[in-house]
């Protein structure tokens, strides 16, 4: 039978990005669990518990793009363009 | 408080006008009825609980429940999506609340003179998402983009996120239905003509029935403009070392002629502080970045590339630092919908608490935005010395104005408020600071409210200074159209009209 291990979830370590936040994940940013610990708990996160959140966020901002326009143009690309034509 | 009993037969009136089934009494019902998400004392939550709500299905109905209430002298108290910031929908002395939801249909949608005629329980995102395989939107575009409701839009006078390209709720309203204070069911626009746009016959009754907090009546219908829905969306943010250099940019980004432009968005350093704290948008960004300013523009994909070129090198002149897509159109999305956003602060020693997002606004001019900046923060810094419940997240400061980006800018103080730890004194505090920032607002030559509305405690103190002698004829208009003060009572300082 195969079934849900949180051990088998364990994030990785955490790594110290700013005197507040900590990260897991490659982008994905976390209050330092000693600034949670006298009102607020942080809790035991499985890793696809975390990518599932940060993969419906990109999917709700997407979904809300598409309520306003067909497409998002590029700054990126336009800047580009700019320089090139400068 | 003591609250007076209703009539013993008022319950079972209602039963017979809305249906046993949209007639509710029981403590979930009123008790979540009893406040929106402005700043609540939840200490007296009592308070504000209403008597009795129905969920009416027409305008019918609530005509009935408007003149029962009459007949009673029973409060009733209008309410949407309940997400207004400035409690329109609270009710002061408890009484009727008319919950609009149930009448969320789209009437008719007419293409070839370009309107849309909806009941006033239709959301902003579910409407447009009917509009689109029309190749339609309805701009209207909050904060509570998904959450909020056609008729509280029109009872606050609300504004939008792109309203300097489409125009605020004001002008995308063409006309409306209302149920009168007494009961009589009346329609007002420009003129008459429900679906048309710019008239000179009578009085402009429009704008009397917009953003009156639920004081002159209760919509039942509206005709709204049917927009063209945008080829293509261009969003940028750009970083800046310092808040005056951002101020300026804002203004040459606002003033550029870009005819797709739909806001210029200024944030401060404290903004920018708190979302360097708590955003993971901004945790990575240097600490050289100290100010913000983002632009957004909709339209026909090459307009829109062709503006937003321009707006690139003016920001680049400006000595702007493009922040990248991947900040710039994230972030842009995620303003839609603020109201989803789970939301903690900070004690004054730095650990994580509980807090409710509040956002006090106002109508600033663009000269001003660094004096009410700094003295706003002051009085914010004031609450949070004394009390830990508040926390500064920061000021930004919005283009105000419809069609044209320029002039006045809805300005916002975020704070955090750890609402469960509400008392007296703390709640005494509050309203006092609120009370100072609209003062500087008016001292500034700016008005308390661009977006939310006056009649909250404090705020509201101030609503006879802004308005001078106009104030006496709101008085005047609120006791010829509703005689007995029922509907939406203890609103704007309008009890004094019955004195």
């Amino acid at each position: 039978m195969i079934g849900f291990r949180l051990a088998a979830q364990k994030p990785p370590e955490v790594r110290r990005i700013t005197d507040d936040v900590v990260m897991r994940f490659e982008h994905v940013y976390e209050v330092d669990p000693a600034l949670m610990s006298e009102h607020v708990r942080q809790q035991d996160f499985p890793a696809w518990e975390t990518q599932r959140i940060v993969d419906s966020r990109w999917e709700h901002l997407a979904w809300m793009h598409d309520h306003f326009a067909d497409s998002v143009v590029s700054g990126e690309e336009l800047l580009r363009e700019l320089e090139a034509e400068d | 408080m003591a609250v007076a009993a209703l009539p013993d037969t008022l319950i079972g009136e209602l039963v017979a006008i809305c249906g046993e089934d949209h007639v509710f009494t029981g403590r979930s019902a009123l008790y979540n009825r009893a406040r929106v998400p402005s700043p609540f004392p939840v200490h007296r939550w009592d308070d504000h609980v209403p008597q009795a709500v129905v969920l009416p299905t027409s305008a019918e109905q609530i005509s009935e429940v408007v003149k029962l209430a009459n007949r009673h002298r029973v409060p009733v108290v209008p309410r949407a999506g309940g997400t207004g910031l400035t409690d329109g929908a609270v009710p002061q002395r408890h009484g009727i609340v008319v919950d609009v939801k149930l009448m969320n249909r789209i009437l008719e949608i007419d293409v070839d003179d370009r309107t849309v005629t909806v009941q006033p329980g239709i959301n902003m995102l579910k409407l447009s998402e009917e509009l689109k395989p029309l190749g339609f939107i309805y701009p209207d575009n909050p904060a509570s983009y998904p959450c909020s409701l056609v008729g509280g839009r029109i009872g606050t006078s609300g504004w939008s996120l792109i309203g300097s390209r489409f125009g605020h709720t004001r002008d995308l309203v063409i006309s409306f239905e209302l149920v009168l204070p007494t009961g009589e069911i009346v329609r007002v626009g420009d003129g008459g003509g429900r679906k048309i746009r710019k008239s000179s016959t009578g009085y402009q009754l429009k704008h009397l029935f917009m953003g009156h907090q639920g004081t002159l009546g209760i919509v039942t219908e509206a005709t709204l403009e049917l927009v063209k829905r945008p080829e293509a969306e261009f969003s940028a943010f750009f970083a800046f070392r310092d808040f005056t250099s951002a101020w300026r940019a804002t203004a040459e980004l606002a003033r550029s002629g870009v005819a797709t432009l739909a806001g210029v968005v200024l944030f401060d350093e404290w903004k920018l502080e708190y979302l360097r704290r708590d955003d993971e948008a901004y945790i990575p960004q240097p600490d050289w970045v100290k100010a913000v300013v983002a632009v957004a523009a909709y339209g026909l994909a090459d307009e829109v590339r062709l503006g937003a070129k321009r707006l690139l090198r003016i920001g680049r002149d400006a000595d702007g630092t493009y922040l990248g897509d991947e900040i710039s159109q994230g972030d842009w999305a995620s303003r839609h919908d603020r109201y989803a956003t789970p939301l903690h602060g900070r004690t004054p020693g730095g650990q994580v608490v509980p807090m409710s997002w509040h956002c006090e606004d106002a109508s600033i001019l663009w000269s001003k935005l660094p004096e009410v900046r700094e003295r706003w923060h002051a009085i914010a810094a004031g609450l949070r010395e004394r009390f830990d419940l508040f926390d500064d997240w920061g000021l930004f400061a919005y283009t105000n104005a419809a069609f044209k980006p320029w002039g006045d800018y809805l300005t916002e103080i975020d704070i955090g408020i750890w609402e469960q730890r509400w008392d007296d004194e703390s709640w005494a505090a509050w309203v006092d600071a609120k009370r100072e920032l609209a003062r500087v607002a008016i001292e500034s030559g700016g008005s308390i409210s661009a977006c939310h509305g006056a009649c909250r405690e404090g705020e509201v103190d101030l609503v006879p200074l802004e308005l001078g002698g106009a104030f006496e004829v709101m008085k005047q208009i609120k006791r010829t159209l509703d005689p007995n003060n029922v509907m939406n009572p203890g609103k704007y300082l309008l009890d004094g009209a019955y004195e």
